[in-house]
């Protein structure tokens, strides 16, 4: 026994001294700057003033800190029902046995594999252009003066093209879970249902809701940690100057840590590591709340 | 037992393994390279210029460089973090204020190798002094690729508008703006990116930057000069002065689907901006330039703007500060300044470098007319908490869905 234990402690060390350099130290080390005001994110700690709860108190009375959270919000909630929805329907669809199924997948997968800066751009300069953009070409071929006529990209409407923009990107990923989700349940259950009677609808409000489950909280748990980090489509759809449409609370984080714009503003890491903390306690909220909402394992098949 | 031993030393061969593995790099050649990290990306006109003068460098003197293109994003992420783990950087570059301010404390101390050198015989003096007025009075970074803020005109739009001197009040610039648009032209168009600086321009010629910075960062935006600004740009909303596009104008729309395409005829922006439109623009495009307007009773004129220049800075910790110096000389001087300012379209820093890119003919008596120097956006962009809340507002005054008073209250409403 005392052999053993030994050599647990020989082959466990490696890898739990890393986890504790790798994560519990910046784990520990960010929620200590959240108490802090830090210039320079590397600073060392004798340039560290402590503030209490400063930092915390600055960002709950900061207006631009609230909008970017009620974006990222908005983002989850309404992006999260736009993406699921659509998700698990190409996923029903996709197997429900039509023709060219594969090359259905590869192009709805698509976007995934393209570049976010190459999608950005082809939104915001092509195909929601006022000018000569897809939507204003479509508007002006169906006769559609409102369509034709619409600013995607002004400030009253910047946040609903981003998120068309983000959303379509995403789509294919979710629905690749949802679709391997669907294919796990067996045939079995869907020619009972057929001799008994279901319709196709019946069956997927009957067998295959219930028993995706799983697969959708991990779909939402995947969608909650993409959100809670999102930042390049937003640097993306305000380029140089961050805009009250599409900021979030990471790119908040950044201006405080790395400056903002082109311009020398004050910097702040202690603050950057308080919006971490705030974003991580969303996240796990959000976990806890998925939990409650899908106790996956009361179905087995 | 034998088992054990092995085991155990397996075990630990694994770990040094690992350990070695995440020590730096640090090959004995690296060391007698003079290391220098670049705020350019490797494919901009700027890297390949300073590459190709780097390898003359190193021929002509035998000391080898190692340059690393990091990019803006790079170098403003990476920089500090590096430097405080003690990487082997000799020499880096980038804007002036964020050398100087942001990475004050890493610099050396450039005085007396100036001095030894005669670097001043044929510097920018505006530029130099610039350089020791952000670097607290003593000159700690060198300045190069000379930049300068300021309304960029199509002078072929000005002339079939029968303009012909540029505006230098606020009542000429008005009358300017309906001369364009009675030729059937967009006076003034503009991006997201750069929205703020008309704001922060205009609050400037009333009452100064430092004012202007003051109220932006305190929020006083019951200060007159707030209204009276936003009066301003009422006004030229309301004369359909400014783009029909100008709320959704996302960077780089505005400069090149307008502006290059020879549809608007002026952009508030900085020099760089012939060489970012040159592909679109076409080499037959002629820029005009001035400093924006004067306004009644204000008081800055056209002679205060934003100036500046990228600059190069030693590491204070460098251990071959001479050879980062004659490095820094050799870049910012003669032949390997000409060779960036042709390539990159740029403004040379040598002062005996007199031939500008013909782009940039007309940039230069502004240039030389100013003596009182703006940071970035005359301050409207000094409060990082409310920039996008100005930009917001401001777009939407430029295009007419918000009236002067409707945009103080915004503001006042998001600064409670």
């Amino acid at each position: 026994m005392k052999k053993n234990k030994t050599m647990i402690v020989v082959f466990l060390a490696p890898a739990v001294i890393m986890f504790c350099i790798i994560f519990v130290y910046p784990i520990i080390r960010t929620i200590l700057m959240s108490f802090f005001k830090i210039e320079g994110v590397t600073d060392a700690l004798s340039k560290w003033e402590f503030s209490g709860l400063a930092n915390y108190i600055k960002l709950f009375n900061t207006e631009l800190f609230r909008i970017s959270m009620w974006n990222i919000f908005r983002i989850w909630l309404f992006g999260g029902i736009l993406v699921m929805g659509l998700a698990l329907l190409f996923a029903a669809i996709l197997t429900s046995g039509i023709r060219f199924k594969n090359v259905f997948r590869a192009i709805i997968y698509m976007p995934n594999v393209v570049s976010a800066v190459a999608l950005a751009t082809m939104w915001l300069q092509y195909v929601f252009s006022p000018k000569f953009g897809l939507f204003k070409s479509i508007g002006t071929l169906l006769h559609w003066k409102w369509l034709e006529d619409f600013q995607w990209l002004d400030p009253s409407h910047l946040f609903l093209a981003l998120l068309i923009a983000y959303c379509f990107g995403m789509v294919g990923y979710h629905m690749l879970i949802f679709a391997s989700g669907i294919e796990r349940i067996g045939t079995e259950y869907y020619e009972a249902a057929t001799l008994d009677g279901a319709s196709r609808i019946q069956q997927f409000r009957y067998i295959t809701l219930p028993l995706l489950k799983g697969v959708t909280k991990t779909n939402i748990t995947m969608w909650s940690i993409s959100s809670a980090g999102f930042f390049l489509w937003s640097q993306l759809f305000s380029m140089v100057v961050s805009n009250t449409q599409t900021i979030t609370p990471v790119v908040y984080m950044y201006q405080n840590i790395f400056g903002a714009g082109n311009s020398m503003t004050e910097r702040n890491a202690g603050i950057g590591a308080a919006v971490g903390v705030l974003l991580s306690v969303c996240v796990v909220l959000i976990f806890i709340v998925c939990d409650k909402l899908f106790k996956d394992d009361d179905i087995e098949f | 037992m034998k088992k054990k031993c092995l085991s155990t030393l397996l075990c630990a061969a694994m770990v040094a393994a690992m350990l070695t593995g995440c020590g730096g790099d640090k090959a004995p050649a690296a060391d007698e390279k003079l290391v220098y990290w670049s705020m350019w990306d490797a494919a901009e006109p700027q890297a390949q210029a300073i590459s190709k003068s780097i390898e003359a460098f190193t021929e002509e003197t035998g000391i080898a460089v190692d340059v690393q293109f990091k990019g803006r994003t790079g170098i403003r992420e990476g920089l500090q973090p590096a430097l405080d783990a003690g990487t082997n950087i000799d020499l880096f570059d980038e804007d002036i204020d964020r050398v100087n301010t942001t990475w004050g404390s890493y610099l050396l101390d450039l005085e007396e190798l100036a001095k030894a050198n005669d670097y001043e015989a044929t510097a920018n003096a505006g530029l130099m002094a610039a350089c020791r007025e952000v670097g607290g009075g003593s000159l700690k970074s060198i300045p190069y690729q000379p930049n300068v803020f300021a309304y960029f005109y199509n002078v072929e739009i000005f002339e079939a508008a029968g303009v012909t001197a540029v505006p230098t009040t606020w009542a000429e610039f008005l009358d300017t703006c309906q001369k364009i648009k009675d030729a059937g032209y967009t006076p003034i168009t503009n991006d997201n990116a750069y929205i703020s600086s008309m704001f922060g321009y205009h609050m400037s010629r009333l009452v100064g930057e430092p004012a202007t910075e003051e109220i932006v960062k305190n929020g006083e935006w019951d200060h007159e000069a707030v209204l009276k600004t936003a009066q301003a740009y009422e006004e030229l909303a309301s004369k359909g002065y400014f783009s029909e596009t100008i709320e959704s104008n996302q960077w780089p729309a505005g400069q090149n689907t307008e502006l290059a395409m020879g549809t608007a005829a002026m952009y508030l922006n900085g020099s760089w901006l012939p060489n970012e439109v040159k592909d679109i623009a076409g080499e037959d495009f002629k820029w005009g330039c001035f400093s924006y307007p004067a306004v009644e009773g204000g008081v800055d004129g056209t002679e205060a703007s934003n100036y500046g220049a990228q600059v190069f800075a030693i590491n204070a910790k460098s251990s071959k500060p001479d050879q980062a110096f004659q490095l820094i000389t050799y870049l910012t001087k003669g032949e390997a300044d000409a060779l960036l300012s042709e390539m990159s379209v740029g403004i040379p820093a040598d002062s005996s470098n007199t031939a500008w890119p013909a782009l940039l003919t007309n940039v230069k008596p502004v240039m030389d007319s100013l003596t009182t120097r703006y940071p970035w956006g005359a301050g409207a962009e000094a409060n990082a908490d409310m920039t996008p809340i100005i930009v917001e507002n401001f777009t939407k005054l430029c295009g007419g869905s918000l009236d002067a008073q409707g945009f103080v209250d915004a503001m006042k409403a998001a600064g409670k």
